[in-house]
């Protein structure tokens, strides 16, 4: 995936735990889902898929928007680990390229 | 802007007039039929950021991602726009097919933004005898009908008549 040169170093995926598909998790630690910058989504896309999926305001969601155009990524949900695969799949589903990770 | 007449104009909460010509809807119906076919070969490097990587730092967990999640990735992936190139020609939309309209928007965008190798937020300076002048042209469109889309879907175009 191409990016600009500036935020190369900033948007790598990062390690994430083995999903445990098909059994509970018993894990206490919450998981969060990751929303990394890319050139190609709308910035106005991002932040009107965020409000559609999580029912953010539109100010949260620009926040979130604005925080993966200049850092590189942001949190955008979190909890169970069922809850954060199932965001992933949702986020995937709109083209945004979305990672999970125990926090 | 000297038309007072939206793109997208939204005539209640279900319902949006789409004011686009005949050429406009050609292509986006193309470029649909375009995408559902190269869906195909799944193998397609084009198709990368259709299918983001959700855990590139292992890729025997990635594998297992997506042998739980592709298929349903690609299954609706084609019905949005399947559904996207079906109704280019309608006159109007209800709020299910403008959302899916949206989806089918950015997916040909990201196709075609992976193959002219997009890695800035705006467009580069191209000659004017670039052979991929075309498609740079047609990202650009998409990409102001992707902003007319979302400025209906999420009513801040006013609602008001034309």
């Amino acid at each position: 995936m191409k990016r600009s040169s500036t935020r190369a170093s900033s948007t790598a995926p990062v390690e994430v735990d083995k999903p445990d598909i098909g059994h509970e998790s018993e894990t206490e630690t919450p998981w969060v889902v990751l929303v990394w910058n890319d050139p190609i989504n709308l910035m106005s896309y991002v932040t009107f898929v965020l409000q559609k999926l999580f029912g953010y305001s539109l100010e949260k969601a620009q926040g979130m928007m604005l925080d993966v155009h200049e850092k590189g990524r942001a949190v955008v949900s979190s909890g169970s680990k069922e809850k954060a695969e199932l965001d992933v799949f949702r986020l995937h589903e709109h083209g945004l390229w979305a990672t999970m990770q125990q926090d | 802007m000297f038309g007072f007449r939206r793109t997208i104009q939204a005539k209640g909460p279900d319902r949006f007039v789409v004011n686009l010509g005949e050429e406009e809807r050609s292509v986006l119906r193309a470029v649909c039929e375009d995408v559902v076919a190269a869906l195909d070969d799944d193998a397609n490097p084009l198709l990368r950021r259709v299918f983001p990587v959700g855990h590139a730092s292992d890729p025997e967990i990635e594998a297992q991602y997506r042998a739980l999640v592709h298929s349903d990735l690609l299954r609706t992936r084609r019905e949005i726009l399947t559904r996207v190139g079906e109704s280019a020609f309608d006159a109007e939309l209800d709020r299910a097919t403008l959302d899916k309209w949206m989806i089918g928007i950015n997916t040909v965008r990201l196709v075609l933004g992976t193959r002219l190798d997009v890695i800035e937020n705006h467009m580069p300076e191209i000659d004017h005898d670039d052979p991929d002048l075309p498609a740079w042209a047609l990202y650009e469109f998409l990409g102001w009908l992707l902003e007319m889309v979302i400025q209906a879907l999420s009513g801040t175009a006013p609602t008001a008549g034309r």
